[in-house]
């Protein structure tokens, strides 16, 4: 009987020790660099979130949560540039090679981040903003005067209160979202994800929202500054927005396919287009 | 005689000349004299004016000498298309090189479809090359063993707290059980998008490239790829039909433009280093 415990009791401290290896296998890395002005960080992650945060000072430090040992972190810096990239060694799989990054840099550092799946969200940053992400669900917020170029496959992206941005934002299957968004240019593609821009369309920008399939619905108030083109080939266009018409147009005046007109000073130029997706224009 | 009467023969007097009641006009109307006055001096300067505009002899002797030299050539030229209209093919000599460069090109061009066909149906190299590779990298230190030291909590202290591992461990199985109920990883965890308006096989060959491409290195995104592809292919066809139909429009050319830039993304984000 004594020995039998003693069985049971040994088998008990070997499954816990195996599993206190597995545990030891996720570790914490952290990497501080110290920078110049303006500097330029690029993570390529493959599988894991990414998150970036301003700080203080001049050092970038970026805490980096491996799931285990099939996967580790390679870094370089030359100069003002800083690269870390995920390497998956031999057997490596999307459970076993996720990394998780945290980033905290000056606010003035750019920013290139790419990852395969998981979430990558950037906030109160004043640096170009490079984001990539198949399956990311992307979230830029408080950000101003700095490019925001993101692409996805079928990641959500959301941009809010980004201002004097020059934001082009690809997805093919994602939803995109915007809010308090403005700059010289922002330039939005979807091929079947819905686009939603709820904003002023202000500094006197071109604002272009186009679609295949998706919806699009862009929210102003009546205070903006617009001189609006909206036009769906196959779909259909709703304006609840007081418009001025304009009396030439390029484009034959289907006024259920195609919207013209100007609000006030006709300052932003907005062009919401879609093949077959509905195009809805509110006032707010 | 009134002024009137005067300006109307004005003209004629001027050529001519004055008759005796005109010139008794003259004298008494300082307007009309004046007019005439002016009338004279314009015709002056303008008899000065076409003698200086008249280019010398010289100039056009010059110019006759171009036109000449320029007929010349262009009767050269026309003498040379007579010539080459009323030759025959070219000689035997130089269909021979045409022929030989033919089928030197046609040659290399079979050489580069069998290297294709070869590559395309080679497989992965084997595991030694793989295990030598490996090696040769790790020579290098281009691939390094997971460092402790990196670790955030060291080998020893983790022992000095050992009695907390089993305490640690049944923890973490509790965990580790509810996280597998969950996904690790979240894979297009957003609002289902849209299908395409009929699903299409991808027939391109760069489609299927690409796919393949996505297989081998993360098989678990293909069909995250081919439904993207799918929608992206749809989209343009879409935007070709309508550049088609409206071959003048700025708008169809726009969202064609818009088309294959996602088409090119997809592309890009396939192939780059951000998969594994």
């Amino acid at each position: 009987m004594q020995r039998g415990t003693q069985v049971y009791a040994g088998a008990a401290l070997f499954a816990l020790l195996v599993t206190a290896s597995l545990v030891r296998a996720e570790t914490k890395k952290e990497f501080r660099f110290t920078v110049g002005p303006r500097p330029s960080l690029s993570v390529i992650n493959q599988y894991g979130p990414i998150s970036a945060k301003p700080s203080a000072g001049n050092e970038i430090i970026v805490v980096a949560v491996l799931k285990s040992d099939k996967v580790e972190v390679d870094q370089s810096k030359n100069g003002n540039r800083i690269d870390l990239v995920s390497h998956l060694l031999p057997g490596a799989s999307i459970d076993n090679a996720r990394v998780e990054y945290q980033i905290t840099a000056p606010p003035g550092t750019n920013l290139t981040l790419h990852t395969t799946t998981g979430d990558i969200q950037v906030e109160k940053m004043h640096g170009d903003l490079a984001i990539e992400g198949a399956s990311a669900n992307v979230d830029v917020r408080d950000v101003a005067n700095c490019h925001v170029h993101v692409n996805t496959l079928n990641g959500p992206i959301m941009l809010t209160n980004v201002t004097d941005g020059h934001v082009e934002l690809t997805s093919v299957s994602g939803n995109i979202t915007l809010r308090k968004v403005d700059g010289p240019l922002v330039r939005v593609n979807s091929s079947s994800g819905s686009i939603r821009y709820d904003g002023d369309f202000a500094f006197g920008g071109e604002y272009s929202l186009t679609s295949h399939t998706g919806d699009i619905e862009a929210t102003a108030p009546s205070y903006a500054s617009i001189d609006v083109t909206a036009r769906s080939v196959k779909g259909q266009v709703d304006n609840e927005f007081p418009l001025q018409p304009k009396t030439h147009s390029a484009f034959s005046m289907d006024t259920v396919r195609n919207l013209v007109g100007t609000a006030g000073k006709a300052a932003s130029s907005v062009k919401l287009l879609s093949f077959s997706g509905k195009i809805h224009l509110k006032k707010r | 005689m009134t002024c009137a009467e005067f300006q109307r023969v004005l003209p004629d007097g001027i050529d001519e000349g004055w008759s005796a009641q005109q010139k008794s006009h003259l004298g008494s109307c300082s307007a009309c004299s004046s007019l005439v006055e002016d009338l004279n001096a314009i015709s002056r300067e303008a008899r000065l004016l076409r003698a200086c505009a008249e280019p010398s002899p010289r100039v056009w002797d010059s110019i006759a000498d171009s036109i000449q030299e320029i007929e010349s050539e262009l009767d050269l030229v026309a003498a040379e298309a007579r010539a080459l209209q009323a030759s025959e093919e070219p000689s035997p000599r130089v269909w021979n090189a045409i022929a030989s460069a033919i089928q030197e090109m046609d040659s290399e061009l079979e050489l580069i479809a069998s290297e294709a066909r070869a590559l395309q149906a080679s497989d992965d190299p084997s595991v030694r090359v793989w295990n030598s590779l490996e090696i040769a990298l790790r020579k290098e230190g281009l691939i390094r063993q997971p460092r402790s030291e990196h670790s955030v909590i060291p080998f020893m202290k983790r022992w000095r707290w050992a009695w907390m591992v089993p305490v640690t461990a049944a923890v973490l199985i509790a965990v580790g059980f509810l996280n597998r109920t969950q996904p690790s990883v979240r894979i297009a965890d957003v609002t289902p998008p849209k299908p395409p308006a009929a699903v299409q096989p991808l027939s391109s060959p760069e489609d299927q490239q690409v796919l393949e491409a996505v297989s081998r290195r993360a098989p678990a995104l293909r069909a995250t790829y081919e439904d993207n592809l799918r929608s992206v292919n749809a989209y343009i066809q879409d935007a070709e039909e309508s550049v088609k139909s409206n071959p003048n429009d700025e708008q169809a050319e726009q969202y064609l433009m818009d088309a294959y830039e996602q088409r090119a993304m997809v592309y890009e984000m396939a192939l780059d280093r951000a998969l594994p």
